[in-house]
């Protein structure tokens, strides 16, 4: 019983997900149930406006802006290492360079657990996305979208009773 | 078919003639004047230049196609200065400490120009290019030749599929219009 519960609970919360949209980058934000004591990920889609690229998190010059992630420190979890996808290799044309980007749709992953058993607790994460993108006509300056990750702790024990 | 052959003919040309277009924006006109100071504090302005064939060159220190292009501005520096042409990067909208520290590397012998608040930038670029940006972001990455009288010769505007780190086509215009004198 307590399995669906929590079943009901998840799906449930991910129809609430909410989507931020700016010019070049929407981030479809999910909400996030979990059960206290448990480790889960949280997962942020990122989608690249067509024709855009945003350098990837890893770049090969210091001087370009990587796509980063900053999510603030909550006291209920502990966040685990980000995971960015693979880049995709962009050739500078007229020499032997490339740059690693993304484009599309993307998944940045970032994994935790809960630190303390709690009764209940909700919780608003605040979050930064920083990126830089490019067109085949443009590259426009560094910007930042701030976001809130809705996060639940539920303790289905106590719910139950 | 032959109806059909023409077409194609034509659609394509018609591509061709939009991408040459392209860098036709602002060609003759009067370049925008300007005073600024490069990252050592001296002061350069557009008017002292007169008499001089003037290449710009706008970047940011994280524009990946700015920083590709550097070394060979540098190059193309050291080839031309001793012909009347003066090089300029101008940076856009940017501290001065991190143009510093960024630009150290490739040891421009040509001086860097601080645009602070993009005014300058926004200025170069063209009239309902790009109408979606903020005006200062449209010439970033661009390049441009100014003839002695200060107008302007050549416009370049950034095209990353043909893109040209090696400024093959700026050459090429700079010695068509030293040619000329």
């Amino acid at each position: 019983m307590t399995h669906w519960l929590f079943i009901f609970l998840v799906f449930f919360t991910d129809l609430n997900a909410q989507s931020i949209s700016e010019q070049i980058v929407k981030i479809n934000i999910p909400d996030i149930t979990v059960q206290s004591g448990k480790s889960s990920v949280i997962i942020i889609n990122v989608e690249v406006k067509k024709g855009y690229h945003i350098q990837a998190n890893k770049v090969n010059d210091e001087f370009l802006i990587p796509t980063t992630l900053e999510i603030t420190k909550d006291k209920s979890i502990e966040q685990g290492e980000q995971v960015f996808p693979a880049a995709k290799k962009f050739k500078l044309e007229g020499t032997n360079d490339f740059l690693n980007v993304y484009d599309g749709s993307f998944e940045i992953r970032i994994p935790f657990k809960t630190t303390q058993r709690i009764q209940k607790y909700k919780s608003y994460l605040q979050a930064k996305l920083r990126y830089q993108a490019c067109n085949f006509k443009s590259c426009l300056f560094p910007k930042t979208i701030d976001f809130i990750i809705p996060l639940a702790i539920i303790n289905i024990n106590a719910d139950k009773n | 078919m032959k109806y059909c052959i023409s077409t194609v003919i034509v659609l394509f040309l018609s591509v061709l003639f939009a991408f040459a277009q392209e860098d036709q924006y602002l060609i003759g006109k009067k370049a925008p004047s300007f005073t600024l100071k490069d990252i050592d504090g001296k002061v350069y302005s557009l008017e002292q230049m007169k008499g001089k064939y003037v290449v710009i060159h706008f970047a940011a220190t994280w524009c990946p196609f700015c920083n590709a292009e550097a070394p060979n501005l540098e190059e193309l520096y050291k080839g031309y200065h001793n012909k009347n042409v003066q090089v300029f990067i101008v940076d856009v909208k940017e501290d001065k400490g991190l143009v510093e520290k960024s630009l150290s590397r490739f040891n421009f012998s040509f001086p860097v120009l601080l645009d602070v608040n993009g005014e300058v930038s926004a200025s170069y670029a063209p009239e309902g290019v790009q109408p979606d940006l903020a005006r200062h972001e449209v010439p970033l990455a661009s390049n441009l030749i100014l003839d002695k009288e200060g107008n302007i010769r050549f416009y370049s505007l950034l095209n990353s599929v043909s893109f040209d780190a090696k400024l093959t086509k700026l050459k090429q215009k700079l010695d068509e219009l030293l040619q000329m004198k």
